[in-house]
Parts: structure tokens; sequence; C-alpha cells
């Protein structure tokens, strides 16, 4: 795994190397004062991690949305997966919701949500299971029809009852999937979670950002998204050892 | 001892639309206890329904399917079934895999892995216990899935073509391992296959289906003497039922349009 791990990098850091050299080198030319250089990015990110107590407030306070609503969407979606894979009857009746949901821009009905929720956490929650719930739901089924179904026979040919097949067979084979649609998920609701704050309840990393662009700090502006982008990673991450850990037979489809 | 008298299986209209295809009509036949059977027919002939209807993994609507006169109405602990795409647990290794019937039976984890383990080493995968199933081969593997069933000490072992899904010569080193085993503690075997020789090998009978719908043409006797020499195959006998296989087999082949 480490050498792996050192032959993958050494490339993806090179090539963002040359993209911030290029970057650098364009911009500090152009004289654009909208689109910063990524020294100022830099410093921007540095001034805000350390300089900036609003940004950890701002931090605490989106992230409150994005725990609280990641979690319901993963405890409502996850088995509501499972059943609808399970249940056929169920499966048919969902069918159109979830297509319907699946392509539906969840970002125009924010308004609509304000309106019957008002500004506070209960909206900003409601939105980031909104954009969450439906891809954690139907990568879970997609997991559990991906079973072979052979295995499902030789289980009951060995006396499994429906509660063994579920432990030793379903969830089990299921699993990397579901993982798949917890990452895909998690992406969905920091999405979420910055653009309710910044279309309309403007608290947290949202307002921040709304703050930035409003002065015409740009480089500030990117560094707010730097920093949504690297907590993002982190989750990410810390999502993928924990996959090494609990499906370690998963195949490796990774993102980071 | 396996009766099936006058056994229909009708796979049902529901969700085409459609009629209904009849896979079964009127099977009647026995096994005797520690008699090997194999059943070969061409395909559509309803050899694996049969199969999964005695394993009681489906139903049926007519006829009698008994064990020891006793009906079949889902699996048993006296039955266990090896399949053709072996069914091993991707994420268990071997040792996970062969407990598997025995952990659902509820054995205690000692006394499962205690088993397992004699199992693995008598079908020759000594030393792979913790290897996964991606790390072996095909006939690596089904030997994975006979382990396990022989592990739960069925009476009756059901084969649904349990060597098709691999090469001539894994196949031949299989069928003997099969015959080794067999000669040790002779338990019912019912054996799918399409192999004319493989059915005659491995047999004490042989069970000729027909197609559309599925029924039993004939049950022939393989008067051959047991244990099976390796060299059985150049013997008058064995070929002279081979090719009676064969004409009949072909002969259903040319009537199908």
């Amino acid at each position: 795994m480490n050498k792996h791990a050192l032959r993958d990098w050494g490339p993806r850091l090179a090539v963002l190397a040359v993209a911030v050299a290029l970057w650098e080198y364009f911009l500090s030319r152009s004289q654009n004062f909208l689109l910063p250089t990524f020294s100022h990015i830099a410093t921007g990110l540095f001034h805000l991690i350390f300089f900036e107590p609003r940004f950890w407030e701002a931090l605490y306070i989106s992230n409150q949305a994005l725990i609280f609503g990641y979690a319901t969407a993963v405890m409502i979606g996850v088995p509501l997966g499972l059943i609808a894979a399970r249940l056929p009857w169920m499966d048919r009746f969902l069918n159109p919701y979830f297509a319907v949901l699946l392509v539906m821009p969840v970002a125009p009905l924010i308004p609509i949500v304000i309106i019957a929720l008002g500004l506070g956490l209960a909206a900003r929650v409601f939105i980031v299971v909104s954009f969450a719930l439906v891809f954690i739901t139907i990568n879970t089924r997609a997991g559990v029809r991906s079973i072979e179904p052979t295995l499902i026979e030789m289980a009951k040919s060995f006396g499994a009852k429906e509660t063994q097949i579920w432990r030793r067979i379903i969830v089990p084979g299921a699993l990397p999937a579901i993982f798949a649609g917890l990452r895909i998920g998690l992406g969905r609701a920091i999405t979420g979670m910055v653009m309710v704050e910044l279309l309309l309840v403007a608290s947290g990393l949202g307002r921040l950002l709304l703050e930035f662009s409003g002065r015409m700090q740009s480089d500030m502006v990117f560094a707010t998204v730097l920093a949504v982008i690297i907590e993002a990673l982190a989750l990410l991450s810390a999502m993928q050892f924990l996959e090494r850990k609990i499906a370690p037979w998963a195949p490796n489809i990774s993102i980071g | 001892m396996i009766r099936v008298k006058n056994l229909t299986k009708e796979f049902g209209s529901m969700d085409n639309g459609g009629g209904g295809v009849l896979a079964l009509s009127s099977i009647d036949f026995e096994v005797r206890d520690n008699e090997f059977v194999t059943v070969i027919g061409p395909s559509g002939c309803g050899k694996t329904t049969l199969l999964r209807i005695i394993a009681g993994l489906i139903s049926y609507q007519h006829g009698e399917v008994s064990i020891d006169s006793h009906p079949v109405v889902g699996p048993g602990p006296e039955r266990a079934v090896v399949f053709q795409n072996f069914a091993l647990l991707p994420w268990t290794d071997v040792l996970g895999n062969v407990t598997f019937g025995l952990d659902v039976r509820g054995a205690t984890k000692n006394d499962s892995q205690a088993k397992a383990k004699e199992l693995i080493k008598l079908v020759g995968l000594e030393g792979f216990e913790r290897r996964l199933p991606k790390e072996l081969s095909g006939g690596m593997q089904q030997r994975v899935g006979l382990a396990r069933a022989l592990a739960v000490n069925p009476r009756i072992l059901l084969m649904d073509e349990p060597f098709g899904a691999l090469d001539e010569q894994t196949r031949r080193l299989l069928q003997e391992q099969l015959l080794q085993l067999w000669e040790r503690e002779r338990k019912t075997v019912v054996f799918i296959t399409h192999s004319m020789e493989e059915a005659v090998m491995l047999g004490d009978r042989v069970m000729l289906m027909t197609p559309r719908p599925g029924k039993v043409k004939e049950m022939i006797d393989i008067p051959l003497k047991r244990p099976r020499p390796p060299d059985i195959e150049k013997s008058a006998a064995f070929i002279e039922i081979k090719e009676y296989l064969w004409e009949n087999l072909r002969a259903m082949q040319t009537d199908q349009p």
C-alpha cells in the first residue's frame, strides 16, 4: 500500500504544481483583480485559519447542519434502500419518486423550504437531507441487487433463515455499494450545506462567502471555498479509511 | 431414499402475462440409498429445476417428492447442494466459506472450524485456509464448495453441473477426486451433467431426460465395476453406454426446430 501511495501521489502533485505555476504566471501578468493568484489564496487561507475567529464559528454553524442532516440521510437512506431492494412491492411504489428526486434540482426548492421551516437549523438540515438522501438510498438498493442470486440460494440450501441471509449475505455483499452511496451522499450533503447558506439562510460559511464576495475580496472567497474542499476531502478520506476497515474486500473505487 | 412420483412443475404466468412454462411433467423415479445417479439431457429439459425441487429451494404444483417417506417442503440437514458457479462468499476466506453451512446451523466456532479444517485437508487444499476465493483457481474454488457441502455431513449430495465451469483437465482431476471421496463414504448423489463421459464414468445409473416439457425418458444401468479404474473409458461397455446416450441425445436435438 505504501509504495502505491508514493507512485500515485508523485504525478498528482506534479500536475498540481504545474497547474498552480501556470495560474500564478498568467494572473500575475494580467492584473485581473477578480481572479486571485494562488499565493493570494494561500495567504487568505492562512489568515482564515489562524487569524479569523469568525471562520471557525462559521465552520461550526455550517457543520451542525451537515452532521445532523447527513446522519439523518444515512439513517433513513440505508434502511430504505435495503428494504426497497428486498420488497418488490415497496420498490415499485418508491421507484418513480426516486427517479424524480434523482434528476430534480433541489436548489430552486430552497425558498419553499425556508417558508415552511423558517430560517433556522431545521431548514438547513432539511436541505442537506434532500441533497443526500436519494443517492444513499439508490446506491444501497443497487448494492443489494448486485448480489449474485446464487449466493442467496446457496444460503437457503443450508437452511439459512431470512435474518441470517441478511447478516451473512446481503449486508456484506451490499457494503461496497453502500459505501459508494455514502461517499456520494457526503459530497452532496456538503454542497447542500453551503448552497442553502448562500442562497437564503446567510449563516455559517455561506454568510462568510457572501460577505467576502460583497466586498470583492475574491482571494478570501476562494480561500473559504478551498477550506470547504479541504474539509470535504478530510471527511472522504476518513470514510475511505473506515471502509477499508469494515469492508476490506471492496474494490478500490478511490475518490482521493 | 429419494422418491419422486408424478412430479409436475409449471413456472407461473404472473409477470409476463403469457402462458406458464411447463418445466417438468409427470416425473417418476427413485434414487436408492448410497446410489450415485447422474442426470443428463439437452438444455431446457428441466434437470436443474428438478434438482432445486429435491433440494427444497422451489415449490411444485403436483406430485410427491419425498426423502425417506418425508415429503420435501424446504431445505433440510440431510441434503447439501454443490453449485455450478461455486457460490462462494467473495468476502470470506476458504475456512469461512467451508464453515458456512455449519455456522448457519448453529455449530460452535471451534467445532465448525475443526470440521472444516479436516475437510479442507481431504479435498487437498491444506494451507489455503486463509485465502480468498478470488485467489483460487476454478477447480480449487469448487473443491471449497464440495468441502462446504460435505462439512454439514449430508446423506444426500445434490450436484448441479459442478464441473461444468471448469476446463477439461481440471474436470477430470475433480471427477477422480470425487469418486475417491465417494468410495470412502458412499453418500446418495444426484449429479447433473451435460457430458456423456461424465455421466457414465461417475454413475451407477444414468437418468436420461427429454425437454419441453421435461420428462424422464429412461433410467440406464451402468454395470461397470467399482471403484472405476482410470482407463474405464476405453472399455467396450463404457463406450457402448456412452454411444447409446449420444444416439438418444442427438435424436432429441434434431427433433427441435
